[in-house]
């Protein structure tokens, strides 16, 4: 603990401008307020978010990537589907989540280094804040104290910082195991796994398994909580696959908008003349 | 703090000024709030059959959302493709399809509840309206939804669960399916009755033999 909270200060030092630590306990990001700052204004970023291109015109390797989304499904139906059922089975919803507190808390420390990368200062004090927090307070990240406090997780990864400095998806991409993705995405996953202080640490402190080991947790805890979810999309859609790639697609444009406003100029159904 | 409410008042002034076509955002919230009780009545109230309330999701469907429009901008390019009797046939499938899913749907839900968090008004004249399904055991989902208001009366024309469009979604899946079809708009409307022949079990609709 103690050398995690070393390593985690000397790279808050050496990462953090100096703008990152003013205002760090302000929490004002309100869906709902007036005249507050708009956080994305580039042209590439517009371009991004607001493409007329549907994902569908974006999966060169379409084939390939059916391909792997019906082995990934072979392998949710065979390993992954059984055990979280028995995770569930086994572990009561209180325990079950704490477990994904845990795991969320441990990935403050990356969230952080997404922040200042993204140069958002008042987001990384608020990561800075919760990791402090909840790791003490909280006892190792059990218990979730600066939500109620007003301070929630808000999700960043390196795909994310990577969408904030203009880069575009590239296309899209099924990983086995992982599912779905696109190669901006992939290259920021790679990212998140070097650069995370976390992982850094396991691998100082001799825990080479610590990664896949959390990964797995991941999966299984993710799959726990969405299995009637799951189960209901694919019962109700023509085309699963498809249905998957546009959530993934949409799920990861609604991340990038910091500002729910921002997202007004997206199409949406909307009246005309003839109906 | 001054400089905020001056802000607001000008923003207030602004907004009301030019209100011509802008739909009054606490209309919009009663609206959905009305509707959302009534949907999770129907999720929750196991004493309605499976038949009773496929019914009553059509009757919400075909008063409080516009299903023209949305028929229309989920099929997309292809609308403009298709002849009148492939439209026709497309929107009652679309229809049929979506109330039997959501009538089949949530079999577990029992003593949810619906709340409004919020509107926000939005540049296009219409108005989201920020609302979540708060579950007992599970977390709570987050669903906006957007409304226009046409002729004097108010209607839905997406629905946005976590950050995702349910028009955007079925724009592209649909399109997915009709690509593989060699571009016919034929095609969804095989996969949409083959789709709407898998509910039979739990529920019978009109368009079904």
């Amino acid at each position: 603990m103690k050398f995690i909270l070393t390593i985690f200060f000397l790279l808050s030092f050496t990462l953090t401008p100096a703008f990152a630590q003013e205002d760090a306990w302000s929490y004002t990001s309100d869906d709902l307020h007036p005249g507050e700052e708009v956080h994305l204004k580039t042209q590439e970023m517009d371009e991004i978010l607001h493409s007329r291109d549907g994902v569908e015109d974006n999966d060169p390797l379409e084939t390939i990537n059916r391909g792997i989304f019906w082995f990934n499904g072979i392998l949710d139906l065979i390993i992954i589907e059984p055990l979280s059922l028995m995770y569930k089975e086994i572990l009561p919803e209180f325990l079950r989540e704490r477990v994904g507190y845990v795991l969320r808390n441990l990935s403050e420390p990356i969230v952080f280094v997404n922040n200042v990368l993204q140069g958002e200062s008042d987001d990384a004090g608020d990561t800075l804040g919760r990791f402090l927090i909840n790791s003490t307070l909280g006892i190792g990240g059990i218990f979730d104290v600066t939500t109620d406090w007003g301070i929630p997780y808000k999700r960043e990864d390196f795909g994310l910082t990577l969408a904030s400095w203009g880069f575009k998806s590239g296309p899209y991409l099924v990983l086995p195991i992982l599912g779905p993705s696109n190669l901006r995405d992939t290259v920021g996953r790679v990212g998140d796994y070097a650069f995370d202080p976390v992982n850094w640490w396991a691998y100082l402190s001799d825990h080479p398994l610590y990664s896949n080991v959390r990964t797995a947790v991941q999966i299984l805890d993710a799959k726990a909580d969405n299995i009637e979810l799951v189960q209901e999309l694919e019962k109700n859609s023509v085309d699963y696959y498809a249905t998957i790639r546009t959530w993934y697609d949409e799920r990861r444009k609604d991340l990038m908008i910091k500002q729910k406003s921002e997202r007004k100029a997206l199409d949406t159904p909307r009246p005309d003349d003839d109906d | 703090m001054f400089k905020n409410l001056i802000f607001c008042l000008i923003l207030f002034f602004t907004i009301n000024g030019g209100a011509i076509a802008q739909l009054d955002n606490k209309q919009a919230e009663v609206f959905m709030l009305e509707i959302g009780d009534k949907v999770i009545t129907l999720l929750t109230d196991k004493s309605i059959s499976n038949q009773e309330r496929a019914n009553q999701f059509r009757e919400i469907l075909s008063t409080k959302f516009n299903v023209k429009a949305i028929g229309k901008f989920v099929l997309g390019r292809y609308w403009k493709q298709a002849n009148e009797q492939e439209k026709q046939r497309f929107l009652e499938l679309f229809t049929e399809t979506t109330v039997a899913s959501y009538a089949t749907r949530f079999k577990d839900y029992t003593s949810e509840k619906f709340e409004v968090i919020g509107s926000r008004a939005e540049g296009d004249g219409g108005v989201t309206v920020l609302t979540r399904i708060v579950r007992p055991n599970g977390q709570d989902i987050p669903i906006d939804w957007k409304i226009f208001e046409k002729n004097g009366e108010m209607r839905i024309y997406d629905v946005i669960l976590e950050g995702i469009s349910m028009g955007i979604t079925q724009r592209s899946e649909y399109a997915s399916v009709i690509q593989q079809g060699g571009g016919k708009v034929h095609a969804i409307n095989t996969a949409l009755e083959k789709k709407l022949s898998s509910y039979t079990t739990t529920f019978s609709s009109p368009l079904q033999k």
